[in-house]
């Protein structure tokens, strides 16, 4: 996830701070994560034609948020097996051998696994095999993703029955010796397209007749079916090979076909599912297509009132999927003479329709074309198809709404900004927002926030999303799913927050909109009822230990955003500045120190704080008494969030909601206001102290720079300064590298870098903490990545703690008989020529060592957002520009990641973390998920 | 069959269905998989009407398994498992009790909006899931 901090390390003094940037805060976080709403979207379109073939269409968000179209075709006619079916399934005009070619296929594949020969009828094996996709796909994945798709799946089929509903022309009961077909199916209310012949003669497009039960069993054709996009790759923890059968479909047809068919896949090994399962899942058929060709050639139908069975499958895949890539031989196999595939000018004509199913067809098959296929996004751009798509809005029919909203889902998610900003110019927006404040469809409702999350993710946009949505957004969606009530009734007790995709892709969407800088973060604040109702979730999701998903990230990732520069920014803010608040803090602490101590630093079980005895009295700072309960913005900065990014810390398990929480405080405590001063004093009341420094241990690299930030910032305060440089002293250095070797967690150099710093800030001022460093061994590894470290970064930040620790003469004598020379304190000769590189070759000031401050190396950024990728977790150094474009990009990788799937971040991310240290809970927390939403029996 | 609540007589209409489980090494398979449970998210479930319904339900089946001989179908709400309710239980619950490797024949009650569509328009109306 691109989150970006920002932060801003906090100087120490006055004088170090005139030359870094602010105050320390830290972090900001942008987080463009653009997930295409996690919505799956499932949409069902039954058609039911004369032919007795059913199709469905589904689309269906994968669990990243990518949706996928699938259209399941099925045959109701009982007499499929009798017609000779051409390999797509098609009956064979000829009047050759229906299964022919097919059974060349298979017979390749099954022969291979010694499996007996497999004749399936192949509408059935398609429909089921179909089904039984989309169910893969909806399952086995993370359980957030798969409720996503579920829940789309499941208004899928409510569709059906609507909009439908006039056409609708087949009958369909089924009996129930056809278990599967029917009922996922609602064909009474279907309409039927009639089924068009085929002027298009043989040459028509492949309809991809063989569908996914093609794809599975031909392997031979593997060009045509990819697994990646689709590739739900946890999906195969479930599977065992016989999962991964491709549905039998009736029973009637033939034990034995069944019973071979089972036995061939039963050859299979184990790890064929794992391809399979993605293939599979892919495709689905396309019964709009079909429809809508069928629509336009009525006289047409007639002629296949047999048995149509097969059909459809892949038709939308092939064309989805592949784009061009599909190879023409392979074409002209499956090529249906009857179909052929609507050009994209046609199906964006056919939004324009008289007919609302009509539209309503086109729009869904839109989606469904546009899932992962920018190219097809592109074309729809300029073929001028968006800004028809966005009028369909303010469609009445919520079938027409809703399908035109799935379709600028899918189009505006991607990389390519041009069709988000296509979607803006014609005020798709604002369409979106009203049509939010106007349906309570709650699938529509997660279409359109997953829309806006999309668009939300291009920084030019962000401001208009704050313009036309963010109040409706905030009273929508976040105030009621929240659980906050502006007026508590005294009677019921507060809500619980609901983590619906909704308030996901809400939350998702107001925390990339809260990095769009000063302006965006004023709005946002001021946004009434916005802070309450996030805290009031946070608060929720703490309470019921519930704060690993991902609506609880993007919660706190606004937090922390909102929380940035809060001394600077809020109304007022200016009455709280405190002058002295450089020595204030501090000051304070020496006296005290001894009594609280253990208190603070109780071991590290003092996570399951105890706050009672010591809650009262914060030490030298009397918090302000106020009049009445802070509300809004204010909420942001009252020391009694500590408590809550604390709960966040202790429990999460979930890296970014940790990172964000740690940057919470990291801003809160970096300001130089009164409130500042409050929130590292309650930090320590709260025994936050240790949390912070067990997570040091962390494996996430992120976390362990935002812990370290914080911890800088937080020995601002003098106590804290003088607590952290005893007990989080060995934390901190064993994070560091011994030279070249990165031994144990191998960090980024970003996070060595902050940790550097965190140290240097801990033993400034502080002969003591000095001497906490010295005995943790620490000079061996200052040295040797003072000398070594390929990172001028990383150098130049060690050798400025080491030139402080220097700098304690009480302490030479101790250094000197462990072998150290003023030479090891000095930059190195190997140093200087690296920090060239980014100017100052040199040190002039050796107590305080001044880290040249960003020299305009930052390109990209725009004023005040500083999106973590701009300022090195130092906050002092300039990151070099190389830095910088590797930042973006994994940036913006990572942004694809998330985008498709949310949901295995925790994976993704271990990736990052080199680390071997499985002590850590916090990894292994993430392994385990939860709970299995669905489980084999 | 979806508005069920807690520990209220369910009314529905059942259909029983009993599995025989397939040896497959060392494991017994019902070949197909359950979703829900009271310690789920119900609202996720695609298949229950009331969306607070924190029931059994039946989320996939494996073609050509023991449960889709026996005419499970996906989308069907599981009642009971050999005479346990399964109308309030967690997740795990309900698959330890469909796993009990001592049984090699699950008896299920399940119901499924088709049944009750059948009971009430006798034809004509196809099931929906």
């Amino acid at each position: 996830m691109p989150a970006e901090v920002k932060q801003e390390q906090s100087p120490s003094n006055a004088t170090s701070l005139a030359m870094m940037q602010e105050p320390q805060e830290v972090v900001e976080e942008t987080v463009t994560i653009e997930e295409d709403p996690g919505t799956p979207t499932s949409h069902v379109s039954v058609v039911t034609s004369d032919d007795g073939t059913t199709r469905r269409t589904e689309t269906k968000d994968m669990s990243t948020n990518v949706k996928v179209t699938k259209m399941v075709k099925t045959v109701t006619t009982r007499t499929v097996r009798q017609v000779p079916l051409g390999p797509d399934g098609l009956p064979m005009p000829e009047g050759s051998s229906p299964l022919g070619s097919y059974t060349d296929s298979i017979d390749r594949r099954y022969m291979k696994n010694g499996g007996d020969r497999f004749i399936t009828p192949q509408a059935t094996s398609t429909l089921t095999r179909s089904y039984n996709n989309s169910y893969n796909d909806s399952y086995g994945e993370t359980p957030e993703s798969q409720y996503i798709r579920h829940y789309g799946l499941h208004d899928g089929y409510a569709d059906l029955t609507d909009n439908y509903g006039s056409l609708s022309r087949g009958v369909n009961f089924r009996p129930p010796r056809y278990p599967y077909l029917p009922n996922s199916y609602r064909p009474e209310n279907s309409y039927t397209l009639p089924i068009r012949k085929d002027d298009y003669g043989h040459v028509a497009q492949p309809q991809v007749p063989m569908g996914s039960s093609t794809v599975d069993l031909n392997r031979s054709q593997p060009e045509r079916f990819q697994p990646e996009p689709y590739g739900l790759e946890d999906d195969r923890r479930s599977l065992g090979p016989e999962e991964e059968e491709p549905y039998e479909l009736e029973p009637d047809y033939s034990t034995a076909n069944r019973r071979t068919l089972q036995g061939a896949n039963r050859g299979r090994t184990h790890r064929e599912p794992l391809r399979d399962g993605p293939r599979v899942r892919g495709y689905p058929d396309d019964p709009i297509e079909a429809e809508l060709i069928d629509e336009r050639h009525p006289y047409i139908h007639g002629i296949y009132s047999a048995p149509l069975a097969q059909p459809e499958r892949g038709s939308m895949a092939s064309l989805d999927r592949m784009g061009g890539r599909r190879s023409p031989s392979i074409d002209s196999i499956r090529k249906d003479p009857r179909w052929r595939d609507p050009d994209l000018p046609e199906v964006i004509a056919m939004l324009g329709h008289p007919i609302d199913p009509v539209k309503s067809n086109a729009a869904a098959y839109l989606q469904h074309l546009c899932y992962e296929n920018d190219k097809i996004k592109k074309d729809v751009r300029q073929l001028k198809g968006i800004p028809v798509l966005v009028g369909l809005l303010d469609h009445p029919k919520s079938e027409v709404h809703r399908k035109a909203c799935g379709a600028l889902r899918n189009i505006s998610y991607g990389k390519d900004n041009d069709n988000k900003v296509a979607i803006k110019n014609c005020d798709g927006i604002p369409a979106l927002v009203r049509l939010l404040r106007k349906t309570n469809d709650m699938e529509v409702r997660e279409l359109i926030t997953g829309t806006l999350w999309n668009l939300s993710s291009y920084e030019p946009l962000k401001m208009v999303i704050i313009n036309h949505g963010m109040q409706t957004l905030t009273n929508e969606v976040i105030i009621p799913h929240s659980g906050w009530e502006h007026e508590p009734n005294e009677d019921s007790k507060p809500r619980d927050a609901e983590w619906t995709t909704v308030f996901k892709n809400t939350s998702g969407c107001l925390r990339n909109v809260s990095s769009d800088g000063a302006e965006a973060r004023r709005r946002l604040r001021e946004c009434e009822g916005l802070v309450d109702a996030l805290l009031h979730a946070l608060q929720s999701a703490v309470g019921k230990k519930d704060m690993d998903n991902k609506s609880v990230e993007n919660c706190v990732c606004i937090m922390r955003n909102l929380s940035y520069h809060v001394h600077k920014e809020v109304p007022g803010a200016e009455k709280f500045q405190d002058p002295s608040a450089l020595q204030a803090p501090g000051s304070a602490g020496p006296q005290r120190k001894k009594k609280d101590d253990a208190g603070c630093f109780g071991g590290k079980k003092a996570k399951g704080r105890k706050n009672g005895e010591n809650d009262k009295n914060y030490d030298t700072l009397d918090l302000p008494k106020r009049a009445e309960p802070s509300k809004g913005f204010e909420l942001l900065y009252q020391p009694e969030v500590v408590r809550l990014y604390l709960s966040l810390l202790t429990e999460s398990q979930n890296y970014n909601t940790l990172e964000a929480a740690a940057g919470a405080l990291q801003n809160l405590s970096a300001g130089q206001w009164t409130w500042s001063n409050y929130i590292r004093a309650t930090a320590r009341k709260e025994k936050g102290l240790p949390i912070l420094v067990e997570l040091l241990r962390s494996d996430s690299d992120k976390v362990v720079r935002a812990v370290a930030i914080a911890l800088r910032n937080l020995s601002i305060d003098r106590r804290n300064k003088d607590l952290i440089g005893s007990y989080a002293m060995r934390d901190l250095v064993s994070n560091l590298p011994s030279g070249q070797q990165r031994p144990a967690k191998n960090l980024e150099e970003d996070t060595v870098v902050a940790i550097l710093n965190t140290i240097h800030e801990i033993v400034t001022d502080s002969s003591e903490n000095a001497r906490s460093l010295i005995q943790a061994q620490a000079i061996e590894k200052l040295v040797a990545i003072n000398r070594t470290s390929q990172s001028a970064r990383e150098t130049k930040a060690a050798s400025h703690v080491l030139q402080t620790v220097w700098s304690y003469k009480e302490l030479r004598n101790a250094l000197t008989k462990d072998g150290w020379n003023k030479s090891h304190f000095q930059p190195t000769v190997t140093a200087t020529p690296k920090a060239t590189k980014n100017g100052k070759p040199g040190y002039d000031d050796t107590t305080l060592p001044l880290m040249e401050k960003n020299q305009g190396t930052r390109k990209c950024g725009s004023g005040d957002m500083i999106p973590m990728d701009e300022l090195g977790p130092d906050g002092y150094s300039t990151i070099d520009q190389r830095d910088k474009d590797c930042k973006y990009k994994a940036g913006d990788g990572t942004v694809d990641l998330t985008e498709r799937e949310p949901l295995k971040n925790d994976t993704n991310r271990k990736h990052y973390i080199r680390s071997n240290r499985p002590a850590v809970s916090l990894v292994d927390a993430c392994d385990v998920k939860p709970q299995p939403v669905d489980s084999w029996v | 069959m979806s508005h069920h609540i807690p520990g209220q007589p369910v009314t529905a209409v059942v259909q029983r269905v009993e599995i025989q489980k397939l040896r497959q090494g060392d494991n017994l398979i019902l070949g197909f998989s359950i979703g829900g449970g009271i310690d789920q998210e119900p609202e996720h479930n695609p298949f229950s009407e009331d969306k607070t319904d924190k029931g059994i339900y039946v989320t996939r089946i494996t073609p050509g398994g023991p449960a889709e001989k026996a005419d499970l179908r996906i989308g069907d709400k599981i009642m009971q498992v050999n005479g346990w309710d399964m109308t309030v239980v967690t997740h795990d619950q309900a698959r330890k009790r469909l796993t009990n490797k001592k049984e090699g024949v699950v008896r299920l009650l399940v119901t499924r909006k088709s049944l009750e569509e059948a009971v009430k328009h006798s034809m004509g109306n196809g099931p929906k899931q």
